[in-house]
């Protein structure tokens, strides 16, 4: 019936009617596609974008101190999907409505952005925290890109070994291992009581074995690597996957296809050590475990003998603006707050984690002492390789490592496959 | 009859010719029937085709996401041509594709033909047509739940003294891509059942009756006059399949994430892999440009096929 109706409607009426329907069809279009996310043009709410969606109770915890001190606020909008935050914040930094904050990575994936003009100049910033003591100088360089300082830290975390204490008491160990053969002894007498010694996965996670291994083995040659300055088929490189294979081939390893969250493998002793952040120590806490009674961490000890400092590799997020920002004075007086004692001994303790802040006091004392002992000349810090390395290698290399975990001895298969990688992303060694 | 009630068009004239159309113009169409009919194709276009277009021009260029693509001309076509992830992604495509036609195709005719007409069928239905209210990754979650190492599968068999207690179903090829089509078969049987279903009932009764008179029951009545009348029904269920196959994503990125080692990837894994991933946009285009070539060629292949003149002559199921 309807449609008889319109069929009538004399032809100019109709054409006018039309016109409008099709009018009104672009206005929803360009309204929606306008109505997407970003800032406040000079608001005192920040938009703060991140990929921490776990995180956003703390998040809202620092917007009512940030209130308090210095009359703003942060909605943190949390991604839970890495790839999806990517993309999205790629593409936001290209429209006019910038986000006003938000987190990123350091190494290639700034340098990308940093390239392209995106981010907002830091130097000021930084030069002034270091100067008052709230920077320390060795963290600059992460942030810096050719010669110039970009974003500012969001989070810092110093990658140790975990440990269940009881589980180790069991196995009749008292104390944390200090040397490489003391960490093997006390892992083959983990097996020995049927505990897996060592966490391992091969989802996301499975660069952190290489890590650890290369970086205690050849300090250099890891730096060298995630510079692209050497090849992954280097002797230096195949003889630490041996060596992997061999902890493999040992039952070192729990099951890297078990899915399972590690704080509740470490909690329930199905594994005695887990090699991670500690940022891990927020979900040790909240799987309802007591730091320094339940659990201990420890600094992984270096394998190579002729290694004197012991490498530490930290994890250092990030948290940027767009240097197209329409709110900058606001975004500014927010970072500056941020990067101060105040602000830091919040956001680290209620997470109970690390600050970048030296200032800061940490109230768990296994990392207070952590804290202390890595900002000593026993250790060097190491960039952590999923930060340091090109992203496209990355992909390669995580996979890489997942499918040597399923068949250790694929191992220069799986170094030629990531080295193909490393070779065309132009920075091959080989 | 029965061409009556399953092609989309059927004649209301009785003998009466179609009218004839004049090339580029649609009989009817005023300046209103325009304007109705822009926004849509605005939509479409802005939508469907200048995405496509968009993503056929990336894959001739070097592109992170950030800054402007680089113009790299078939660069991205060569690496992916001698990539061999592509063959191992090729071969997950395909098993992904013949699994998909062959075990929820299959099965849901088989089941939709025996639980027919059958006392209590309708109940008999229900255990395979409740999966299929469950989204694609709700039944990934809770198949990784079942199938990851250590996992309720691997527990049940232990528990039960089985073999198989300490398979890795999930992490070894290509052992991962097959029980993730059984875990995607449990889901979808039910909508081919439900369609198969459909399609018998819409099956007059004349022709049976005539069989059965004749003599056929059973496999014979199946195969020379139930299967035949179901198969322009069939045609579409298959080619819904196909397309399925081939772009089957949320599964495989739940369970294993294409891996370990992008052992289980298909070509949407591969292209989102490296489009978002690795922040390759230019390659990701080049991989999303090769699987709606290769989607575009199959599809095209088997409606051609499907509407051959021999076809056409099998549709009615007449000379049966």
């Amino acid at each position: 019936m309807g449609s008889t109706k319109i069929v009538r409607m004399p032809g100019r009426r109709a054409r006018l009617v039309g016109s409008l329907v099709a009018a009104m069809a672009l206005t929803t279009l360009a309204v929606s596609a306008c109505g997407s996310s970003g800032s406040s043009a000079g608001g005192t709410n920040l938009q703060l974008y991140n990929d921490k969606a776990a995180w956003t109770p703390f998040y809202k915890q620092m917007s009512t101190q940030a209130q308090k001190d210095v009359g703003l606020t942060i909605t943190p909008d949390g991604y839970a999907d890495e790839p999806t935050y990517q993309a999205f914040v790629k593409s936001a930094l290209k429209t006019a409505n910038t986000p006003d904050l938000f987190t990123w990575a350091t190494g290639p994936q700034l340098d990308q952005l940093v390239q392209a003009g995106e981010v907002a100049n830091t130097s000021s910033m930084w030069k002034q925290a270091i100067s008052s003591g709230e920077l320390p100088q060795g963290l600059e360089k992460y942030y810096t890109v050719n010669g110039q300082q970009y974003c500012i830290p969001e989070n810092t975390s110093y990658w140790v070994m975990f440990y269940n204490k009881k589980v180790f008491q069991s196995a009749g160990i008292n104390s944390a291992p200090t040397t490489w053969q003391q960490l093997m002894n006390d892992a083959a007498a983990l097996k020995q009581k049927g505990t897996a010694p060592f966490y391992e996965t091969n989802v996301l996670f499975s660069f952190v074995w290489f890590q650890t291994l290369l970086a205690g083995e050849n300090p250099t040659l890891y730096t060298q690597l995630t510079e692209g300055k050497a090849s992954y088929t280097d002797p230096g490189v195949v003889q630490v996957m041996q060596q992997w294979e061999d902890m493999i081939n040992k039952g070192y390893m729990s099951d890297p296809g078990n899915k399972t969250d590690p704080a509740t493998l470490l909690k329930s002793g199905q594994v005695a050590m887990v090699p991670d952040g500690t940022w891990f120590n927020t979900s040790m806490v909240q799987a309802g475990m007591k730091s320094g009674s339940d659990y201990g961490m420890f600094v992984i000890p270096a394998i190579n003998p002729s290694v004197t400092t012991t490498p530490v590799e930290v994890e250092t997020g990030p948290l940027c603006t767009s240097a197209k920002s329409s709110n900058s004075t606001n975004v500014n007086k927010f970072a500056s707050w941020w990067l101060g004692t105040n602000a830091q001994t919040t956001w680290a303790n209620s997470r109970d984690d690390v600050s970048a802040n030296p200032k800061v006091n940490i109230t768990d004392p296994q990392l207070k002492t952590l804290t202390q002992e890595v900002a000593g000349t026993k250790y060097q810090l190491l960039e952590r390789y999923y930060d340091a390395v090109q992203p496209d290698v990355l992909t390669a290399a995580l996979s890489g490592f997942g499918a040597f975990m399923s068949d250790p001895s694929s191992y220069m298969t799986q170094l030629q496959t990531i080295q193909k990688a490393n070779a065309s992303a132009g920075s091959s060694g080989s | 009859m029965s061409q009556q009630l399953l092609t989309a068009e059927p004649r209301a004239g009785g003998s009466k010719p179609p009218p004839k159309r004049r090339a580029g113009h649609i009989r009817g169409l005023t300046g209103w029937s325009y304007g109705m009919v822009a926004p849509s194709v605005l939509l479409v276009a802005a939508l469907l085709y200048a995405p496509f277009l968009w993503s056929a021009w990336l894959s001739f260029t070097h592109y992170n996401g950030t800054g402007s693509p680089a113009w790299a001309g078939l660069a991205n076509y060569r690496e992916l041509f001698s990539d061999p992830v592509l063959d191992t992604t090729l071969r997950n495509t395909a098993l992904w594709v013949v699994g998909t036609l062959v075990l929820p195709v299959g099965l849901g005719l088989l089941i939709a033909t025996l639980t027919y007409n059958v006392k209590g069928g309708a109940w008999l239905r229900l255990p395979f047509l409740l999966p299929y209210a469950l989204s694609g990754t709700v039944t990934a979650v809770v198949f990784g739940f079942v199938l990851q190492d250590g996992g309720a599968l691997n527990t049940l068999l232990h528990t039960l003294h089985l073999p198989g207690s300490s398979v890795s179903f999930l992490q070894t090829a290509p052992l991962n891509t097959i029980v993730m089509i059984f875990a995607q078969t449990w889901q979808s049987i039910g909508v081919n059942l439900l369609l198969f279903v459909i399609g018998l009932q819409s099956i007059p009764r004349e022709p049976i009756e005539a069989a059965r008179v004749d003599g056929a029951g059973g496999l014979r009545l199946f195969t020379s006059v139930i299967w035949p009348l179901l198969r322009p029904l069939t045609a579409v269920i298959v080619g819904l399949a196909l397309v399925a196959g081939l772009k089957t994503f949320d599964l495989v990125w739940i369970m294993t994430e294409g891996g370990p080692g992008r052992s289980s990837e298909t070509l949407a894994i591969t292209m989102y892999e490296d489009a978002f991933v690795s922040g390759n946009y230019g390659y990701g285009a080049a991989v999303a440009v090769l699987l709606t070539v290769i989607g575009l060629v199959v599809s095209l292949l088997y409606l051609r096929q499907q509407a051959s003149p021999k076809r056409e002559l099998d549709l009615t199921g007449a000379g049966r």
